[in-house]
């Protein structure tokens, strides 16, 4: 029998926050837990809530370069944020559940691949984990992650950028009015993983009518020809017309109708700041979405009906729209060594900003040119935290479906930066084989972590 | 002396306890006319015993219960405010209901206002079907009762006799449509209950008794009969409850166990965790409806002694039903019981005819009767296990919303399986076997239900909201809302305030001496923060009086 209910893990972290007057604090799902109570939802025959439960260190490590190590990034609430998005993966994928909403705190769609500190309020990226859980122990290939937040998914992009397999679609308020001024349409994967991200960058005060445009010309499509095993909703409520943080004028209408439409496996929670305008209502219109329920009952109390928008900027849009169509129907003709040149070598340099912590972090990024697989990346890391001698640190990630060649170079690049007394740690993350190794200079130590294996 | 009587579908069973020892106990049959069978039970265990010695007589009663599954009660029309939310369509309530406008939001603020001829309208309708009793409830009335109040006198100021129960009186906690179906239920059936209390009452003060007189909840815990007419609907499923408290008064104290009430079509499971019934998390489901009523977590399940049991094909199936006795004691087919008399693990009936129904069975597969009889008793084994193993790990499943929360949980399991009822003795030590525990079938076990309404405790609890911002406090049992007049109001205050008003509760109730010891249950404290200052505090607070026992019995009477 197929299982027909919806799975909700709701852990509002209500003993966590940031700070205590930060936006992520322990009140932003306080009134969402209200209104959810009050409905009964929970009663609904077609909702199952489930007990939350942690992830590992070793989940992280899957995913994430934590300098020094996973448990000084990481605090408990972290681990229950993104164990309880594996949780219901779990039991989407054995067929007890055909989808669900893990209600958590805190978000994680700012935090990259290295992580120095916290950046947009993230220290590990849940849906990232999420993604390697999957192909790890459930052994899904491909997988699509649509950010509906108001902000760009920079760290969801930065972790999938050379990954061919992971289709990441970000629409957000255009970077060049908001945090954190990345995500144009240019931004479209590295070369062997060309036009696996899309970024679709909206003008400030844009409303439902023209966000549905995007998702019904533009996202829709792209998806039916990607054809995922598992979707995936980054999901972002700040593009709400009451969020503070965001300039946006979605409703909890609009929202729902896009989950009915995205028909996710999994949403996983993001932004939103709106905490008694948007969130109580745009929550429960997701969860009943999801559900299968009639979400056209749910109206926020200053709910504005629906509003004429600017037609220049539904013009901006639309173009924007038919030209990453183009890109996406031609990703196959296009000629790589045009635009990306023709070495072994792919490699850029990022400047990192952590807003949270005042951490600035220089990176140069290097991905092998593989024709076998989609090549190993490192990191040469540099942090500083505005006190005494920055912190630098090299990466070596390894991906999942790596070959024989591109494994052995890694671990010699691994082996020769150990060597090297610039580095005060050194890193190596095999997801062929998940196995993860650290080494301490100062101590002249290497830990490893080795994951269960497949089936444990 | 205390008195416990315990009025099940079957039996009424009673007890005199006196300092923790049983004086007598008694066993009556339960007839149409439960007073009868009240006064029975009473006259039986007080033989040479003055009235004046019982301090008090404590019962439980499926009276209410009864009640609502046979629809005894006059027709109750609806008239609701939901706003905006889940669609109405998805709300089913057993009755005629009308939707108005009007919305209350989370934080107690209006957002959208009534429109009283709306409620004018709905009544007259009603008025037309001939109800004459209405239940008002309105989405968080118990955040701002104003909506459910306007609509009250409303309705009333067109029809004066009519009988009208608000929401935010009935239940405070948050679940809007569990508070319909509880408003709805507390409307049915307080005249009913009313009649019932107060023939309780004319029979024992008949009888010389001058002490107190309490009912049992289905939570465990005791209500003064007078103030129990407030709360009609939560007298029902006490019995469940008489059994486990009693289990936990003949057991020593701080013990996790399982009780196993083996009756006749059912058995029923509840936890005691480190020496305390445990709660459902949620309220009761009545009637197949969900309510607010809390009680503790009690699994029914559907075998028994005198369950049906039959081949069908290769195998041998026991059924949830029963067609009379069991065939050892002159029923129509075999039964559990049969099985456990051929085994030797009753002594109860003819162990020929016993044989006999295992014959029955068993030859057409080819299967001694002794093979048989095993074959049963494990069928009922496993099931019971099965709910008693899915019982621990649904209570390990309950969502948490802290980290502390989530990180305290921990696997418990239970050190040992209290077997009461009838069928305990033949089944609870194999069950016991196959959990890892000891089994213990205590002494008194027959009446452990009444022992249980004897020594539970009186209970009582106030449930304080304070939104600082507003200046305003909440107490939910009391549908009360007040100002804040005090600027430095915080979360000290607000627990004074709650005892205070706990106080005043009990003195209502006539319940002055359980205050002491009171226990805070839930201390919650939110900042509310607009454009990084923080502008106010959500306070909530739960105290109540001590849960629990008395004392433990034949334990020479030690306090708890
Ligand atoms: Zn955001
Ligand atoms: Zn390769």
């Amino acid at each position: 029998m197929k299982n027909n209910k919806t799975g909700l893990v709701f852990f509002p972290a209500f003993d966590w926050a940031i700070s205590p007057t930060h936006p992520e604090r322990e009140e932003r799902l306080l009134y969402t837990r209200d209104q959810i109570f009050e409905e009964g939802v929970l009663d609904l025959p077609e909702i199952e809530e489930y007990a939350p439960r942690l992830a590992t260190i070793h989940d992280i490590a899957r995913v994430h370069f934590c300098v020094p190590r996973v448990q000084s990034q990481v605090t408990e609430a972290h681990l229950i944020a993104a164990g309880s998005a594996t949780l219901l993966a779990d039991a989407i994928v054995h067929g007890e559940l055909k989808n669900g909403f893990a209600l958590v705190r805190p978000p994680g769609h700012h935090a990259m691949r290295v992580v120095h500190g916290n950046r947009g309020f993230c220290n590990i990226n849940n849906e990232a984990i999420l993604v390697e859980y999957l192909r790890r122990h459930h052994g899904i290939k491909r997988i699509a992650i649509v950010d509906s937040d108001v902000h760009h998914g920079d760290g969801t992009q930065d972790i999938f950028y050379h990954d061919p397999d992971v289709l990441f679609i970000s629409f957000h308020q255009d970077g060049r009015t908001i945090y954190p001024g990345t995500g144009f349409p240019n931004e479209l994967g590295g070369p062997g993983a060309y036009a696996r991200t899309i970024n679709i960058p909206l003008p400030p005060g844009l409303g439902d009518e023209t966000f549905h445009y995007v998702v019904d010309n533009l996202i829709l499509p792209i998806l039916e020809d990607f054809k995922p095993e598992f979707i995936i909703n980054s999901a972002g409520q700040d593009n709400h017309f009451t969020d503070p943080l965001g300039s946006m004028r979605f409703t909890a209408r609009g929202y729902a109708e896009f989950t009915r439409k995205l028909n996710p496996h999994l949403a996983v929670l993001e932004g939103g700041y709106a905490i008694e305008t948007a969130l109580p209502y745009v929550n429960l219109a997701i969860l009943l979405a999801l559900a299968g329920h009639d979400y056209s009952y749910v109206r926020e109390p200053e709910w504005p009906g629906t509003m004429p928008e600017n037609p220049e900027r539904v013009a901006r849009v639309q173009r924007v729209v038919e030209q990453l169509r183009n890109v996406w129907e031609n990703r196959d003709r296009v000629d790589l060594d045009k635009i990306f040149g023709t070495g072994t070598f792919y490699q850029r340099r990022k400047h990192i900003y952590y807003d949270t912590d005042y951490i600035e972090e220089e990176q140069l990024e290097r991905v092998r040119r593989c024709p076998n697989c989609p090549g190993y990346i490192t990191i040469d890391s540099r942090a500083d935290h505005g006190y005494g001698h920055p912190n630098r640190v090299f990466c070596v990630s390894i991906p999942f479906t790596a070959c024989g060649a591109c494994q052995t170079e890694a671990y010699d690049a691994y082996e020769q930066a150990r060597g090297l007394a610039q580095y005060q740690f050194v890193y190596l993350q095999d997801k062929s084989t998940d196995t993860f190794l650290a080494f301490d200079r100062d101590k002249g130590q290497e830990w490893v972590s080795e994951g269960p294996k497949v089936g444990e | 002396m205390y008195i416990g009587i315990d009025v099940g579908g079957t039996c009424t069973d009673a007890v005199l306890l006196d300092r923790g020892l049983v004086r007598a106990m008694a066993k009556v049959p339960t007839r149409e006319d439960l007073l009868s069978s009240l006064l029975e039970a009473l006259d039986e265990i007080m033989k040479g015993v003055e009235g004046e010695l019982v301090e008090r007589v404590v019962f439980s009663t499926t009276v209410i219960t009864n009640l609502i599954a046979e629809k005894k009660y006059d027709p109750v029309g609806l008239i609701l405010m939901p706003g905006p939310g889940l669609s109405p369509s998805l709300y089913r309530f057993p009755t005629d209901t009308h939707i108005i406008q009007g919305a209350i939001d989370y934080r107690g603020r209006e957002i959208i206002p009534l429109r009283l001829t709306e409620v004018d309208q709905a009544a007259a309708e009603l008025a037309a079907r001939g109800y004459r009793k209405v239940a008002v409830v309105g989405k968080f009335s118990c955040r701002n009762h104003r909506h459910e109040k306007e609509v009250a006198a409303r309705v009333l100021w067109n029809y004066p006799d009519w009988h009208v129960e608000l929401g935010h009186q009935v239940a405070g906690q948050l679940n809007f449509p569990r508070r319909v179906v509880s408003t709805y239920l507390t409307c049915a059936t307080r005249e009913k209950y009313q009649f019932f209390v107060r023939s309780v009452q004319e029979a024992i003060s008949q009888r010389g008794i001058k002490g107190a007189i309490f009912i049992l909840k289905a939570d465990g815990g005791t209500l003064p009969l007078e103030s129990s007419l407030e709360v009609p609907v939560e007298t029902i499923f006490s019995g469940p409850a008489a059994s486990t408290l009693g289990v936990q008064a003949l057991t020593p104290p701080g013990e996790t166990a399982v009780v196993v009430d083996i009756g006749g079509t059912t058995t029923d499971l509840a936890l005691i965790l480190s020496g305390q019934p445990l709660l459902a998390s949620r309220g009761a489901r009545v009637d197949d409806m969900l309510t607010h009523v809390r009680a503790l977590a009690v699994k029914s399940v559907p075998v028994g002694g005198d369950s049906v049991v039959e081949r069908v094909g290769k195998d041998i199936i026991i059924y949830s039903e029963r067609l009379g006795a069991p065939y050892c004691l002159g029923g129509p087919l075999p039964t559990p019981t049969d099985a456990l008399r051929v085994l030797g693990l009753t002594r109860l009936g003819d162990v020929d005819r016993a044989r006999e129904a295992m014959q029955m069975l068993g030859a057409p597969l080819g299967l001694s009767v002794a093979e048989v009889a095993s074959r049963v008793t494990t069928r009922v084994i496993e099931t019971i296990t099965r709910e008693i193993e899915a019982m621990f790990s649904r209570w390990e499943q309950e969502p948490a919303y802290r980290v502390w929360e989530v990180l305290q949980k921990k696997k418990v399991r239970p050190s040992t399986v209290v077997g009461v009822g009838g069928g305990a003795a033949g089944f609870v030590s194999q069950i016991a076997a196959r959990l890892g525990c000891y089994p213990v079938i205590p002494p008194y076990a027959p009446v452990a239900n009444a022992i249980g309404a004897a020594v539970a405790r009186p209970t009582l609890q106030v449930t304080l909201r304070a939104d600082t911002e507003q200046g305003i406090y909440i107490i939910q049992e009391e549908g009360y809302q007040g100002k804040i007049t005090e600027r430095s109001f915080n979360e000290e205050k607000a627990l004074e305030l709650a005892k205070e008003w706990l106080c005043k509760r009990a003195a209502r109730h006539g319940l002055e001496d359980c205050v002491e010891g009171l226990e805070v249950t839930r201390r919650e404290v939110f900042n509310m923060v607009r454009d990084w200052v923080t502008v106010g505090r959500l306070i909530d607070v739960t105290v109540q009086t001590r849960r629990g026992i008395l004392y433990h019995v034949g334990a020479g009477g030690t306090s708890e």
